[in-house]
């Protein structure tokens, strides 16, 4: 199994990164819909700059999640035993699997980001 | 039962729809094959009030984003069970775990992904259009506790046109409908021409209507708003323009005189009742704004906001007692009068074309 001793880390037990991804999509959401809906009371129904500003939120959710999913990804440490089940009760085995789930919650939450602008650039009116 | 049987557009002249709810009516000739294989299943394709049984743009568009998902929806039920009949009967053998884990990554992160994100991009890119300004009529439409209070403008109108519980549309344009509630929260929804819409006590919501047929429609209120929430419904009609223009006229105008001795006595008995103060009928001295205008009762296709039909034995019964057909309804009950005013008044009510 392990071909090489790794420190447990404070980080690699961290619970909360294996959830910052989702955290990060559900910021976005809200801030694009607060953002959204204050715009078109506000401003009212030129929203080129609307569209900018989500889509700015947007790079940057993106650049944190893929920030973390790498992260993540290097936690799992897939590449180094091609290890995907991580059952048993050592430290190498929490580490990788809160890499594991950490790094699919990112894939996840990377796409659903986008999906969560798609209605800015698809409609892009406050109708 | 022939296919033609349940075609419920009529058109000028035809026998208007009686009954708002014709059982049996499995859908039009077009889908007559279905309805041979499963009639009782698709009981619901047809008739005046059903989404998947069109006469507006908009309802169409629904309809084909229905059965496109409809038709995605069994190719990917064959294929998953045909995956496990498959797996489980057909070529039971263990699976290197290489392929499983890229027929688990294919199927069941990348297919997902993409598909959401077509059926997505196609449900955002149809979706302004149901909401398209509307380039003509505009009708006002509020949810009062449990019937529609229905007013045309017309294009340059400094007055509506009052009326109650039916819309009328003309065919091949886009009218405006704008959306208000009195007390609590209602629904719009006339499902062949269109989807839903709340109404919302202190907001004016809006969304427009393109009729691309004439015919007779069913619409309800699609959402809770109290006892009689199930009995809040309204009919609508849609017309060729000039047809439509018409209509108008002759709705913009005062209500006909009574005709006959019956109907005159009807006509005193209502003044004198004082139905004056919550109802209007134009060219009278009612002009009670509370409940729905009476102006042109007669010419619509139901009584009581879809709850009865317009016959005058309904209007006998309404007027008796509405709360014994409409829990809650605002309107007392005249039980105490003799049957034979109620009877004038009833046969008046139904002069008023």
């Amino acid at each position: 199994m392990p071909t090489r001793p790794v420190e447990d880390l404070p980080r690699h037990r961290n619970l909360f990164l294996m959830v910052a991804a989702p955290t990060i999509w559900a910021v976005h959401f809200v801030a694009a819909y607060a953002t959204t809906a204050i715009w078109c009371e506000k401003v009212g129904a030129d929203t080129a700059g609307l569209t900018w500003l989500v889509t700015g939120y947007t790079v940057a959710a993106e650049a944190l999640i893929a920030w973390f999913g790498v992260s993540m990804w290097r936690q799992w440490d897939y590449m180094d035993d091609q290890d995907y089940i991580h059952d048993g009760a050592t430290d190498e085995d929490r580490r990788e699997f809160l890499g594991h789930a950490g790094f699919m919650l990112a894939c996840l939450s990377f796409v659903a980001v986008i999906f969560t602008t798609m209605p800015v650039w698809l409609i892009g009116s406050c109708a | 039962m022939r296919p033609s049987d349940c075609r419920v557009r009529v058109s000028p002249g035809a026998p208007t729809l009686k009954s708002l709810t014709p059982a049996g009516c499995a859908g039009r000739p077009r889908r007559a094959v279905f309805a041979l294989v499963a009639p009782a299943l698709l009981a619901a394709c047809g008739g005046p009030q059903s989404a998947l049984d069109t006469a507006g743009s908009d309802a169409a568009t629904l309809s084909h984003l229905f059965y496109v998902m409809l038709a995605g929806a069994v190719v990917l039920w064959l294929a998953m069970n045909g995956l496990m009949l498959w797996v489980w009967r057909i070529d039971p053998r263990p699976m290197p775990p290489r392929y499983a884990r890229r027929l688990i990554f294919a199927g069941g992160i990348v297919f997902p992904t993409v598909v959401l994100a077509a059926l997505l991009s196609w449900g955002l890119s149809i979706m302004p259009d149901q909401r398209a300004p509307g380039d003509g009529l505009r009708v006002e439409v509020t949810g009062e506790q449990w019937w529609f209070r229905v007013h045309y403008w017309p294009e340059g109108a400094t007055e509506p046109v009052r009326s109650a519980n039916e819309i009328v549309l003309p065919v091949g344009s886009r009218s405006e409908i704008t959306l208000e509630a009195d007390q609590v929260i209602h629904s719009f929804w006339l499902p062949s021409l269109a989807g839903k819409t709340d109404m919302i006590p202190g907001r004016t919501n809006r969304m427009s209507m393109e009729p691309t047929e004439p015919g007779e429609f069913r619409g309800q209120c699609a959402e809770f708003c109290g006892d009689s929430h199930a009995w809040m419904a309204f009919t609508a009609k849609t017309m060729m323009p000039e047809e439509f223009d018409a209509w108008l006229a002759a709705e913009t105008g005062p209500a006909a005189q009574p005709e006959g001795a019956l109907a005159e006595a009807g006509r005193e008995a209502f003044m004198a009742q004082g139905c004056g103060g919550c109802h209007a009928i134009r060219g009278t001295p009612a002009r009670g704004r509370v409940g729905p205008d009476l102006t042109h009762l007669a010419s619509r296709l139901s009584l009581a906001a879809g709850a009865l039909p317009m016959t005058r034995a309904a209007l006998v019964r309404w007027i008796e007692d509405p709360a014994a057909v409409k829990p809650g309804a605002k309107m007392p009950a005249y039980d105490h009068l003799a049957p034979d005013t109620i009877e004038a008044m009833a046969a008046y009510l139904e002069g008023l074309e």
